[in-house]
């Protein structure tokens, strides 16, 4: 399994040149499996460079949307499959009370905020509310579950043989609870989570942002490295910085990380910060 | 061995009722009590650490509930099983024992938590109207 990080900025896009090393663009992961076949987790603005990198193989593509802040979704109105009318998009998002998640996501792509609706896209696309139970996408299995955050939102754990990657860029597991002592069934995305060989994780704030954004939904940095531990990832890819963090701030917080995460037990070469371009192939030995 | 993950709506149910001051029961979807609050163990005599998640032939046995004539209210009638049998809420008053030997005349308000996906379980909250 192949990964790319095309954008870990939450929130809002921060470019600039306070930013220019992790990345400004928001939400977006590329995996590519074994067999070629092509996933992006969310479609923040990083997936508009994806796609102008994908070339043919975006011809077919799954899209597996988290959830429907803009943060996550803006970039699907600027992803160049979705306008190659020989192209196949398949979109994956939660499921909701008040409308399918073609209807949500309409909202978006539609006036007064685009030019062009859904059904308009030349593009073949279809849109999935997230099954309650693995599916198969290609060579691998999905998983989807809900997690802590504002609204419908989902956690996705893509297994291919026996690695796995696991993504929840918005979510707040200590909200009300206690990360090391509480039971596992009683941590929100415990189960998904649990012995993935990659999570790439909620970490937006510093201890000291967090007590004035408490239930906004996002993890303070510890929370994220108390979590990771608890559900024994290989390696935490800290991932949705917050888009207030300099590249230096963002140096400076890995620095302290790593003292912190080794004095949890974790290895030295199991934890990082998500930067855009990074590269990861997880195989037994993530590299 | 650890349970099986809990849906987030319950998740976030705990956690709010954890914080209340008002006696407050988490209930899943099978009916099985499986946390109530500081509050709660005041009336019932009992930590929840104490009991762990009970079902309701247990909780029935130990704490009631009874009506005024001293009879045990049929299950069918309790608000709980009302808010997860037909996901809608419910109240009801009746008398409740401690296993400290007191008796507890309160009204339970039973809400159930609706998804989706369907009612994942329900929270109970008890007024205490009168104490002996």
């Amino acid at each position: 399994m192949r990964v790319k990080v095309w954008g870990a900025r939450g929130s809002v896009p921060a470019p600039g040149p306070e930013t220019v090393r992790y990345g400004g663009n928001t939400s977006c992961v590329e995996i590519t499996l074994s067999d070629g076949t092509l996933l992006a987790l969310d479609a923040g603005t990083g997936i508009r460079s994806m796609g102008l990198a994908l070339g043919e193989r975006g011809r077919r593509i799954n899209i597996l949307l988290t959830h429907l802040h803009m943060d996550h979704i803006q970039g699907l109105m600027f992803f160049a499959p979705a306008f190659n009318p020989t192209a196949e998009m398949v979109i994956w998002g939660p499921e909701a009370a008040d409308a399918s998640l073609r209807d949500r996501i309409a909202r978006y792509i539609s006036a007064p905020l685009s030019p062009v609706e859904v059904r308009e896209l030349p593009c073949n696309v279809s849109f999935n509310e997230a099954p309650h139970s693995e599916w198969r996408i290609g060579s691998a299995t999905v998983r989807a579950a809900s997690v802590t955050h504002r609204g419908p939102t989902l956690g996705y754990r893509v297994t291919e043989g026996d690695v796995s990657l696991c993504y929840i860029p918005d979510h707040e597991p200590a909200l009300g609870a206690n990360l090391e002592r509480d039971d596992p069934e009683w941590i929100s995305g415990f189960n998904l989570a649990q012995g993935a060989t990659v999570l790439l994780h909620d970490g937006q704030y510093t201890s000291a942002e967090y007590p004035s954004r408490t239930g906004w939904g996002h993890s303070k940095l510890s929370d994220a490295l108390a979590f990771a531990r608890r559900v024994e990832t290989e390696r935490l890819v800290v991932f949705h910085h917050d888009p207030l963090h300099s590249d230096d701030m963002l140096d400076a917080l890995q620095g302290s990380a790593m003292e912190r995460w080794a004095e949890l037990g974790g290895e030295p070469t199991g934890l990082e910060f998500a930067a855009e371009r990074r590269e990861l192939v997880i195989d037994r030995a993530p590299r | 061995m650890a349970e099986a993950q809990r849906p987030v709506e319950l998740i976030l149910a705990r956690s709010l009722i954890d914080t209340l001051s008002t006696p407050g029961f988490l209930v899943d979807e099978e009916g099985i009590v499986v946390f109530f609050n500081d509050a709660a163990s005041v009336l019932l005599g009992v930590r929840f650490e104490e009991v762990g998640r009970m079902g309701p032939e247990r909780w029935s046995t130990e704490f009631g509930p009874f009506d005024e004539a001293g009879e045990r209210v049929p299950p069918e009638d309790l608000p709980l099983t009302i808010a997860l049998r037909h996901g809608r809420p419910s109240t009801a008053r009746f008398r409740i024992h401690s296993l400290k030997g007191t008796e507890h005349e309160i009204e339970a308000a039973a809400v159930p938590i609706m998804t989706v996906g369907g009612t994942s379980g329900a929270m109970v909250f008890f007024w205490t109207l009168e104490e002996s």
